[in-house]
């Protein structure tokens, strides 16, 4: 097949992906014309013979066409960069790679350098003899990579260059390679389909059953990628539980990072100021956000409600980065000026008081749009019954409609709170980085995830104990919101059984 | 029971309970319910019958005004309550509730225990001084509602645990307990078997000689059953009111003769 040899190899990657896939869908559109053609001609002409709709006979054409070419593309392109890094990989030895760096970082180099060759490749028109000619001259090769738009530190080492061109070769094959295949594929696709078209082929259950699949396949992608989470977590946490005690970890009272080694990590300064923040958020966001909820279902009327309840919801849609400038701006130093400074609770803008005070803003639509639908599944039976028997509405509201939804309403409550637990913009800016057990809401404390962000940040190895810590925490309160999910979701299945 | 005509009763015929005056109901700009005049007397079963949509339920609720929970409805004419307006500006609906009890269509118990749903109108009234009173009156009314026995043991499982039957009987006990005047029921029956409504309808019976207890239903040979005058209904005007037995026997009105013999509703 020399024509697709030629049209994919000077092409960029991702125009000949784009290609590729223009392709395989043109295929199946076609399919689709020649499945629905088909089951007509088979009919005789008459579609009241066919057991399927023609249009079912073209869908299964083209799902068999476009499905099983769309997979191959997808596994390929997953499993061919980590096929050739490896191969690649081991032309470079260990001598080439310079004092104080690393293979990854040589392996980046001799991406770039591929990436600049391709480029020159495609201007200048050269052949494969002539690019490998090139490596004579690799001081000369530096300036002309840098006329491509590929900058480099230094002269390319003679080891990288090779390593570079069979990079750069490997990947065209490889897309070569697979462009072929995967056409090969949906032409197979195509043919076998539109061939067992027959008047009594049972082309809809067929296609239903494929579609049913692809169903199933999504969701599957859903639970694998919160499997694979869950993994890289736990990976990373054992790696740490090896460099540093469990038990230190778990029952210290002090957080104090070191990066030259030493620290302690103990994470209750931590899970304290989650919990107090969050505490502190709930405690204003779930009163506001009931008493709203009450309003809104019980008392507003039409007109009010078809206003206020999409004002309300408009604070759900806020980015909590937003948020963070509010506490940072406005509600830090104002409770710095009138609170805690003439009570004499400290100096800080930043404290615990301001991330949850704007942490319950950002939580009052959770809890009130979600009870406002939990009292109005309340059935009106129950209201009328207490009307019937000459209670006010206060007084039903407090006797039957709010203990029938309470279940629900915990529930409401309880994704709150686990949103409050996972949140950090709105720490970050409002309550600081500061480590600390502490009762006074007045000062700065900080949370789990602020203290991911922030042994993460600007560190690429993950190798000390300091940087490990982060998954260790990041799987503490990932069992903590995931714990907090499971209730609330068997406290809302309980409440939805009572009225269905 | 089976005896429907009134003068062998007894009954004192000119104790009237409510009395409803060109009374005219209105949803938005449908007018449901046109210049119904009618006496409804005391210690008595007065049953509201007639087809589907004729509006006989809606005439039920403007009974205790519970056609005020839905905003669009509007009452006009007049209906007295012992002589007195109901629908005066002075009047509290909420204390008219409690004087004039309703029990609705479907069983409708509160998720609290039984007991709980019974002591719930003595409870918002305030009409016991302690503990005990309370017990009293929540045994009293369920021996009314002829559940007492079968819940004895379990007064503080929850209502919805009932079935249908004994559901529906708990709604007519929870009603009772507020020892109302008069008893508003919205086809009580039609979601129980017949054995369950036998039972209801005993009750109803009953409940006579304590209350006035005015009974929507579908059903003619309930009504024939257990009320003394009945009221038929049709296209939200009263058509006939009279002694059960005479409007079951010698109709008035040619419409409400189709009626009782299945030519029409």
């Amino acid at each position: 097949m020399p024509l697709p040899a030629t049209l994919f190899c000077g092409l960029d990657i991702s125009m000949s992906i784009g290609l590729l896939l223009a392709i395989i869908l043109g295929l199946a559109a076609v399919g689709y014309v020649i499945g629905i053609r088909r089951a007509k001609d088979r009919a005789g002409g008459d579609t009241r013979r066919l057991h399927s709709l023609a249009g079912y006979h073209g869908q299964s054409v083209l799902l068999f066409t476009a499905v099983p070419a769309l997979l191959v593309v997808g596994a390929w392109l997953l499993l061919q960069p980590v096929v050739i890094e490896a191969r690649v990989s081991g032309m470079i030895a260990e001598s080439d790679v310079p004092q104080g760096s690393s293979l990854d970082l040589v392996m980046s180099d001799v991406r770039r350098v591929a990436d600049g060759l391709n480029a020159i490749a495609a201007n200048e028109q050269l052949t494969e003899d002539e690019i490998a000619a090139m490596g004579a001259d690799l001081g000369g090769l530096r300036s002309r990579l840098g006329n491509a738009g590929v900058a480099l530190a230094s002269d390319v080492q003679p080891s990288v260059f090779e390593a570079s061109r069979t990079y750069r070769q490997m990947n065209n094959t490889g897309l070569t390679a697979l462009s072929i295949s995967a056409i090969l594929v949906a032409l197979a696709g195509l043919v076998f389909s539109a061939s067992r078209i027959q008047a009594e082929f049972r082309a809809r259950n067929v296609s239903e059953s494929f579609v049913k699949l692809l169903f199933i396949g999504s969701s599957f992608v859903a639970v694998l990628t919160t499997f694979g989470i869950i993994a890289s977590l736990v990976v990373e946490s054992v790696h740490f539980f090896q460099l540093y005690p469990i038990k230190d970890f778990l029952f210290s009272l002090t957080w104090n990072p070191q990066f030259r080694g030493g620290s302690d990590l103990g994470i209750w300064p931590l899970l304290w100021g989650t919990l107090y923040v969050s505490f502190v958020a709930l405690l204003f966001a779930v009163p506001v956000g009931l008493l709203s909820a009450i309003y809104l279902s019980e008392y507003a009327s039409k007109r009010v409600r078809s206003v206020v309840k999409p004002a309300i919801e408009i604070l759900a849609g806020i980015p909590t980065i937003v948020y963070g400038l509010f506490a940072l701006i406005t509600v830090g130093p104002f409770l710095r000026d009138y609170f805690a400074q003439p009570l004499g609770l400290g100096t800080s803008s930043s404290s615990v008081l301001t991330a949850g005070l704007v942490m319950g803003i950002m939580l009052i639509p959770f809890v009130s749009s979600l009870s406002d639908d939990i009292i109005n599944a309340v059935p009106q039976a129950m209201r009328d019954g207490s009307f019937g028997l000459g209670a006010t509405h206060s007084e039903t509201v407090r006797q039957v409609i709010l203990p029938a939804a309470l279940p629900g309403i915990v529930g409401a409550i309880l994704l709150a709170a686990s949103r409050a637990i996972g949140e950090t913009m709105i720490v970050v800016m409002g309550a600081g980085a500061a480590a600390k057990l502490s009762l006074n809401p007045l000062e700065a404390m900080t949370t789990i995830t602020v203290k991911i962000v922030s042994q993460l940040t600007g560190d690429t190895e993950f190798a000390s104990p300091e940087t490990l810590v982060a998954f260790a925490l990041g799987m503490m309160l990932f069992i903590f919101t995931l714990g907090l999910n499971v209730i609330a979701l068997y406290v809302v299945r309980k409440y939805r059984e009572q009225y269905e | 029971m089976n005896d429907m005509r009134l003068t062998e009763r007894a009954v004192d015929a000119t104790d009237v309970k409510i009395s409803a005056r060109k009374v005219q109901v209105y949803y938005g700009d449908n007018h449901a319910i046109k210049d119904v005049d009618v006496d409804i007397p005391d210690r008595m079963v007065t049953a509201f019958i007639g087809p589907s949509g004729c509006g006989k339920s809606t005439f039920l609720r403007s009974l205790n005004r519970m056609n005020d929970t839905i905003p669009i409805c509007r009452v006009e004419g007049k209906i007295t309550l012992d002589g007195e307006d109901i629908y005066d500006r002075r009047v509290d609906p909420v204390q008219l509730r409690a004087k004039v009890g309703m029990v609705f269509q479907k069983p409708n118990p509160f998720p609290k225990s039984i007991y709980d749903n019974v002591a719930y109108g003595p409870r918002i009234h305030g009409l016991t001084r302690n503990k005990a009173e309370l017990d009293e009156v929540v045994e009293q009314s369920l021996r009314r509602a002829a559940l007492w026995n079968e819940v004895k043991d379990r007064l503080h499982a929850p209502g919805t645990g009932l079935s249908g039957g004994q559901q529906q009987r708990l709604c007519i006990a929870r009603a009772v307990a507020t020892s109302p005047e008069v008893l508003l029921m919205d086809e009580p029956c039609s979601a129980l078997d017949p054995i369950a409504t036998a039972q209801v309808e005993e009750l109803i019976d009953e409940l006579r000689a304590n209350f006035s207890v005015v009974i929507v239903t579908h059903s003619m040979q309930q009504a024939a059953r257990v009320s003394q005058k009945t009221a038929f209904f049709h296209l939200g005007n009263l058509v006939e009111y009279g002694e059960t037995g005479q409007i079951f026997t010698k109709p008035q009105d040619p419409r409400t003769e189709s009626y009782i013999s299945g030519r029409i509703g």
